[in-house]
């Protein structure tokens, strides 16, 4: 099964994303709301939990961003980097499960020369 | 990803509103008197988050939209200029005109112009994932 289990693995590692993406998301939307404190998720804490129990990890507040004068930390140049790295490595996985599925595919074809099936 | 369109859709609307409002306060940064007799007021918008909604009701993962709370009028003192020959005028020749502040004005607009452009970035990105998705089936 293991092959099975690395769809299962990048199909959580994308939904994690989509989780972080709507994120960055709220706090770019919020860069001008008095108040508003940006939030982040810990990647790899938020896919163990996926993998491993159903407890889902709740989105945290970002630290050690400077709060300005309307309470608002929303830092535009920190979101753009969370975005970017977000975006590859969702791009990542998305590479990944095309190709294990296509493996999948040519194993289940009857023939090895990949015809049939 | 729909929440992300639902998100920074929110966004762009009331980054177009507060555009709009700026536009009215430099459009009338001159006005000598309103449709209410006084001159006109600077006007600003407050934005404040809002929970995204899903079918199920309020979205559990934390990330919210943001809407227009209100807009509030400035209470800056009103420009006072010398004009004798305008109709508006007192008797000492004064005019008082709006209270709008072209600096305050202009930095909110390269504000909100930047938040705008982050906004729709973030929008184009997620359209890319989804396509990316999309063509990989």
């Amino acid at each position: 099964m293991p092959l099975l289990n690395s769809l299962n693995y990048y199909g959580q590692a994308l939904e994690v994303g989509a989780r972080v993406a709507n994120l960055t998301a709220a706090n770019i939307a919020n860069a001008d709301t008095p108040g508003y404190k940006a939030r982040g998720l810990d990647f790899k804490r938020a896919l163990d939990a996926r993998l491993q129990t159903h407890d889902p990890v709740r989105a945290q507040y970002v630290r050690g961003l400077p709060v300005g004068l309307d309470g608002n930390n929303v830092s535009l140049g920190y979101e753009a980097m969370q975005a970017a790295s977000n975006a590859a490595r969702m791009r990542e996985s998305l590479a990944f499960l095309k190709g294990d599925t296509q493996s999948l595919i040519t194993a289940l074809r009857p023939q090895a020369n990949g015809q049939g099936g | 990803m729909s929440g992300l369109y639902q998100i920074s859709g929110s966004a762009l609307l009331a980054q177009r509103q507060r555009l709009n409002l700026i536009a009215s306060n430099l459009a009338n940064a001159d006005s000598t008197s309103s449709s209410t007799g006084q001159p006109y007021r600077a006007r600003f918008d407050v934005f404040a988050a809002q929970p995204l909604q899903t079918n199920g009701g309020t979205d559990p993962t934390g990330a919210e939209g943001v809407r227009v709370q209100g807009v509030v009028t400035s209470q800056a003192p009103f420009k006072k200029v010398y004009a004798p020959g305008n109709p508006n005028a007192n008797a000492q020749g004064y005019v008082i005109a709006s209270n709008v502040s072209l600096v305050r004005q202009m930095s909110d607009l390269v504000s909100a112009t930047q938040t705008y452009r982050a906004n729709l970035a973030m929008l184009q990105q997620g359209q890319q994932i989804d396509r990316a998705l999309i063509n990989s089936l």
